[in-house]
């Protein structure tokens, strides 16, 4: 064990305003510099069914103009302000933040109230975004090597109930099927303040900061309780496989995943650790086994979504092998390292390390993310999602004691019942030209 | 939670978005500059709100170096110096940043070579001890030398089918010709041929303390850990290497087109760009606000052209490229195949108009909040503040670099900008590389020149190799 380290602890305050919209501030006055965001409990596992892709085109509408600020005004008076801006949209939430000098917070503010007032779009305005769009799927999936390789890929493999296996990104004829009827029905069921948390961080004075929210956020009416789609899935009694051409990349790729258990509980700690013990670059056992002693696979890494998602998610495990092996015999290997964690367990001399790394790692995420110019992004998130999936933004004080209290026995027993065939799928993208391009 | 009642906002509060307040300065985080007796400069800032350092040790040469003889060997090098030193096997190496909280990068481009870790605080001490070890003892282990090479090799295979990367390849040839920034990255064969000697060689003549650079950021005090790197890397001594002598790069001779062919390609890659300059010329601030008026910020003119009208792409931008010798510029999009013409049109036209046209007062205005601002968000991490330092150091840029750059911008007036587009937006003389489906862009992309065309590995396929000089 390590001599008493040094407890991090964030300062959080947080509220509820007459309208439902939640309210989170954590002030730190280090830096002149401050970051907003604005999480909508909506995500593309819960978007409409036969409207796959919509929830992310959305969130592309919603820098399209709202109320008082017209197209291209959001990203002006952001970047004149001294700021940059973005919105990513997830599995369960969709984002819009803002990072700016402190003397622009009360003008982010303003902006963030008119688009969750009123959203204030033409057909003109979609049809510019669906090509956006499409252009971002080309250039991201259908363009690149291994392009959404795995996390387009293994959810319809993983899993049976449509909200967790469908095209995430969207089918184009989904997406030239979205009217502006959809976009402000959209609108009007999900980006309602009482399905949303406003998170402010960094340079300002509590009091102030929740009276400025107040005043621009608290007459935005209250909309209906937004239908919750059922997100949970049939009981699976097998492993299930997949493959998926690979047009570009020239070597077979692997993924394996395996569903995690249920949010919160201790079984979900457990699988904390557990993915940093297989993962985490050279020092994982999956790479240590598969890329250096074996010498089957260029590459082998891969990550536990835990703590920002809330339904069916899995840990997923990547492999690039050798052409030379077969795919077969590269989950041979990896299995073998599952199996010996099942029947050995952790010694508690590789345990403890990952556990520093752990904690480690998780400060590390809460002071950057999205680059090095999103102060406290990472913050920003956690504190999101602890709000909406858990009730409480304090968690991300204490959330680490959990995941360090992982015991040996606990990832042990942990590993013998979820790392089972029934629990699992395998993705195998298959290179159709193993010489790649011409 | 309570918070004073505020009053709501009005109808009138609502239509127009409220004013800026005050500006609150940017206190700048204590820096410590030192120079050890033997050439390793030292510098330390402090940034204590979470308990990590990051630790960015320097070494002032990379590939460009090596690029006569054998391309990609500096980062060959890298790569292999943590897989062993002689007193830790690399799965020791991973164990000891495990126990520390840290991971580990070892990386070369064209002008340097860096080992960096970053870890929690407490162990700061072994952290610097272990980059220490790895930048005087590294082992270069012969098996682990052999499968980083096949790994190298198996990257550099997905890389050449990747649209971006090989449109920069080809862009930085015909910019840089015989100079060593023509090569971004080595062939199969060439990594085929490296051998674990050259590595060794490369080591020992680079990764010396004579002109080498070490920034710490983090949560410490600044004397304490000065004392610790004076005793872990002051007794470390070797000889300087020489400089090298480079060729110049070839002189702007007109527009042309440069086509790499991948069949099937459902999008194209369009990378357009020219010779511009370094951070130490004069009109460093000039072209950052040029560009940034352009198509460097979300709110630039391409972006609004391209992507916000028009739709052709998801991801324009434009950017400027310093290295230590010469800087370039570049406008890259990827497009849909039908509209690779539509958007050189535009790419062109907006560079013509900002060495022809004045921005106007708004955009100037908007311009240099964004970059002032833009540049504070930048210094408000560890690794932000460390990048921005290694950037000032690693190009020797003035002390006050850092402090004075929003001022710098600030005094930036429409004519600065004028004067920079004139100079370094190069639209007689730029570049213009395309990577896609032949058949559905030579003839849209011949409009723009004389085209050569290339296969993934570079070699020239159209005209006949005969007729052209490959770069």
């Amino acid at each position: 064990m390590n001599p008493s380290p040094k407890k991090l602890h964030i300062p959080v305050e947080h509220t509820t305003l007459a309208n439902g919209l939640r309210v989170v501030a954590s002030p730190d006055r280090s830096a002149p510099v401050v970051t907003v965001g604005v999480y909508y409990q909506i995500g593309f596992r819960l978007e409409p069914q036969g409207r796959s892709g919509f929830a992310h085109l959305f969130e592309h509408m919603m820098f399209q103009g709202s109320e008082n600020a017209g197209k291209m005004e959001h990203i002006r008076l952001i970047n004149s302000s001294g700021g940059l801006l973005n919105g990513t949209t997830n599995y369960d939430v969709t984002n819009y933040f803002e990072a700016v000098p402190s003397n622009a917070l009360e003008r982010v503010l303003w902006l963030e109230a008119d688009r969750m007032r009123a959203l204030k779009v033409d057909d003109e305005n979609l049809r510019n975004q669906r090509d956006v769009v499409k252009e971002e799927v080309r250039v991201n999936v259908m363009n690149q090597p291994y392009g959404g390789f795995p996390w387009l890929d293994l959810p319809p493999v993983a899993f049976r109930n449509w909200p967790n296996a469908h095209n995430f990104y969207g089918d184009f004829a989904d997406l030239d099927a979205a009217t502006l009827a959809d976009v402000q029905s959209f609108f009007h069921t999900y980006y309602a303040p009482n399905n949303a948390v406003l998170l402010m961080l960094g340079d300002f004075d509590p009091g102030e900061a929740f009276s400025l929210a107040k005043r621009y956020f608290e007459d935005i009416p209250r909309g209906a309780a937004p239908p919750r789609a059922d997100v949970s899935e049939p009981l699976q009694d097998e492993e299930r496989r997949g493959e998926v051409e690979e047009r570009l990349g020239p070597l077979p790729a692997i993924a394996i995943g395996y569903t995690l258990p249920v949010r919160g509980t201790d079984e979900w700690f457990a699988f904390g650790i557990l993915d940093r013990v297989l993962h985490g670059g050279r020092a994982g056992r999956v790479y240590r086994r598969l890329v250096l002693e074996k010498e089957i696979a260029v590459d082998a890494d891969g990550h536990a979504e835990i703590l920002d998602t809330n339904g069916p998610t899995q840990m997923v495990t990547r492999i690039f092998h050798k052409p030379e092996f077969t795919s077969d015999q590269a989950i041979a290997v990896y299995d073998e390292v599952i199996r010996e964690v099942q029947e050995q367990g952790i010694p508690l001399d590789e345990i403890e390390p990952v556990k520093v790394k752990f904690r480690s790692d998780f400060y590390s995420t809460l002071e950057g993310g999205m680059g090095s110019y999103m102060p406290r992004f990472g913050l920003m998130h956690y504190l999101a999602c602890f709000t909406l999936f858990d009730g409480d933004p304090d968690r991300v004080n204490n959330v680490l004691d959990d995941f360090l209290a992982v015991t040996p026995q606990q990832a042990q027993a942990a590993a013998r019942k979820y790392l089972v065939p029934q629990n699992r799928a395998v993705l195998v993208r298959r290179p159709v030209n193993l010489g790649g391009a011409e | 939670m309570t918070s004073p009642i505020a009053p709501a906002a009005t109808a009138s509060h609502r239509q127009s978005p409220p004013a800026l307040t005050a500006e609150r300065p940017v206190a700048w985080p204590k820096r410590t500059v030192r120079m050890l007796p033997n050439g390793l400069q030292v510098v330390l800032a402090e940034s204590r709100t979470f308990p990590r350092i990051s630790a960015h040790l320097y070494f002032r040469s990379g590939n460009a170096v090596v690029a006569h003889r054998s391309p990609g060997l500096a980062e060959m090098t890298a790569t292999v110096v943590r897989t062993g030193t002689a007193s830790r096997p690399s799965r020791r190496i991973e164990e000891d940043l495990r126990r520390m909280g840290a991971g580990l990068g070892t990386q070369a481009g064209a002008d340097a070579s860096s080992i960096s870790a970053a870890g929690l605080a407490e162990f700061s001490g072994g952290i610097l001890e272990l980059i220490a070890d790895l930048a005087r003892n590294a082992s270069f282990p012969e098996d682990e030398f052999e499968r980083e090479r096949r790994q190298r090799y198996e990257e550099l295979r997905i890389e050449r089918t990747t649209p971006g990367f090989l449109a920069s390849e080809r862009l930085r040839r015909v910019l840089f010709g015989p100079h060593p920034y023509a090569i971004v990255a080595p062939t199969e064969e060439q990594v085929a041929a490296y051998e674990r000697g050259q590595l060794v060689e490369y080591y020992r003549h680079h990764y010396v303390p004579a002109d080498a650079l070490l920034i710490v950021v983090g949560d410490f005090a600044a004397d304490a850990m000065l004392g610790q790197i004076e005793k872990i890397f002051g007794d470390w001594k070797a000889p300087q290497p020489e400089p090298t002598r480079s060729p110049a790069p070839p002189k702007p001779a007109g527009r042309r087109v440069h086509l790499v062919r991948m069949p099937g390609n459902v999008q194209t890659q369009v990378l357009v760009g020219n010779l511009a300059i370094t951070r130490r010329d004069p009109d460093w601030y000039r072209m950052v606000l040029a560009n940034s008026i352009y198509g460097g910020a979300f709110h630039s003119r391409l972006v609004l052209n391209i992507r916000e009208q028009k739709g052709y792409t998801y991801s324009p931008r434009s950017s400027i490229n310093a290295l230590r010798q010469y800087g370039y510029f570049t406008v890259s999009a990827a497009v849909r195949n039908d509209v690779v013409a539509a958007t050189l049109t535009e790419m062109f036209y907006e560079m013509d108009r900002m060495r022809s046209v004045p921005v106007t007062d708004e955009e100037l205005d908007s311009a240099r909040s964004y970059l002032t601002g833009v540049f504070s968000l930048g210094v408000a991490t560890q690794e932000g503040l460390l990048n921005q330092l290694s950037t000032v150091y690693l190009d020797h840029l003035p002390e006050g670099y850092l402090e004075s750059y929003r001022e710098h911008i600030r005094e930036l007036t429409a004519e600065d900008v004028l004067t920079a587009a004139r100079s370094h937006f190069d639209s007689a003389n730029a570049q213009i590389v395309v990577v896609g489906d032949r058949e559905q862009i030579s003839e849209q992309a011949a409009l723009f020149g004389p085209v050569t065309e290339y296969d993934a590995q570079g070699n020239v396929v159209f005209p006949p190799p005969r007729d052209v000089m490959q770069a």
